[in-house]
């Protein structure tokens, strides 16, 4: 009985040990690899852009395609982008959200969303369409400060996007990067 | 009737046979699952299997693995240990098979959860992410290095249904300790 207790002990100690010494053998000169697998560093290639695969060519930012559309009586515009879902995985893009701001003013002039969810495959390209609306104050900040000006430059403010669940916001800090929109009160 | 009742440990037999079962599940049946996101994440844990899923890419972290490993052979010898201890209780080897074997499923079952409750707490406490063991929640990701940027995801979580099948093989392991009393008296 105390040889079968003895034997049972030894096995317990036995299967602990064994793969612990096995793994230590096996990554000794490497034993970061222990915790972060080689997958994880292809995974950080692919978003930050780094892979040579045809997927991993990072974020890239939406481009605008064509004129904004707008219509006076309701004061509202569309603009539509392309956007190329370089990630290695399906994505939605749920909502997108955001404020218009004068770059020259900081005068709010409205806001802008996604006119409906878009999925883009991995690698491929979609199409964003993005809905806004002048306030009546910017329709007279357009008249006033930038009378005579086909275009305006404007900043987006407040930017939140929702791609599959990961929700991201950005403050003003991050989104410096300035716009051209078709002055609503230009008369040629 | 009672002499077949009290020839085998009926209860031994049923949790070392429900411990190999869960075994052979756990290796494709998470006992509790992550899902970041739209499935854009997915950790799948138990003590025999755990990976992860990021961006169509499956992986497992090798420290981990070993761990499974140790996991999975430990159940597995208590399984079998169960098994043969049920079908000869009276043996002079059956008590210390018993003994040996048991524990394991319980206290597997036990460091489990302990270990999902310390990486939950771990999270929060270092880096603010509140990780729920069951249910949803949205948590906001620290980036590091770049400020201006907030990063929030949502979380789901939840035990799976072979979680809930360890804790019945854990709890008829323990019923056959008690049960060993009416199969082997002690003298």
């Amino acid at each position: 009985m105390d040889k079968v207790r003895l034997l049972l002990t030894l096995i317990t100690i036995a299967i602990v040990v064994v793969p612990i010494v096995g793994m230590l053998l096996a990554y000794q000169n490497n034993l970061l690899g222990l915790f972060i697998p080689p997958e994880l560093n292809e995974i950080a290639e692919d978003l930050t852009g780094g892979g040579e695969g045809t997927n991993g060519s990072g974020l890239e930012p939406p481009t605008m395609v064509g004129e904004p559309e707008y219509n006076p009586a309701t004061r509202t515009y569309s603009a539509t982008f392309q956007f190329k879902n370089s990630f290695p995985v399906d994505l939605t893009i749920k909502s997108l959200s955001g404020n218009i701001e004068c770059y020259e003013h900081g005068f709010t002039l409205g806001n802008a969303s996604l006119s409906k969810p878009v999925s883009i495959a991995a690698g491929e390209t979609g199409t964003l369409t993005v809905l806004g609306t002048w306030t009546e104050e910017a329709i007279s900040h357009f008249k006033t400060a930038h009378a005579g000006e086909e275009f305006v430059d404007v900043v987006l403010v407040d930017f939140a996007v929702d791609i599959s669940g990961i929700q991201l916001q950005l403050d003003q800090s991050q989104m410096e990067q300035k716009m051209q929109v078709p002055n609503p009160a230009y008369e040629g | 009737m009672n002499a077949i009742l009290t020839k085998f440990n009926w209860f031994g037999l049923a949790g070392g046979a429900t411990t190999l079962v869960v075994i052979a599940v756990s290796l494709f049946y998470p006992w509790w699952q992550l899902t970041v996101g739209d499935d854009l994440m997915k950790i799948n844990a138990s003590p025999v299997n755990t990976n992860f899923g990021f961006l169509d890419t499956s992986f497992t972290i090798p420290f981990i693995w070993v761990l499974n490993i140790i996991g999975l052979l430990t159940l597995l010898l208590s399984g079998v240990a169960m098994i043969i201890y049920s079908v000869m209780p009276t043996k002079s080897f059956s008590k210390p098979l018993l003994d040996f074997g048991y524990k394991k499923p319980l206290f597997t079952f036990l460091f489990f959860v302990i270990g999902l409750v310390i990486v939950t707490i771990i999270l929060q406490a270092v880096l603010n992410i509140n990780l729920p063991l069951m249910g949803s929640a949205t948590s906001t990701v620290p980036i590091p290095f770049v400020s201006g940027i907030t990063l929030s995801v949502l979380l789901s979580a939840g035990f799976q249904w072979s979680f809930w099948l360890a804790a019945v093989a854990a709890g008829l392991c323990i019923a056959a300790r008690l049960y060993h009393r009416k199969v082997a008296p002690a003298p």
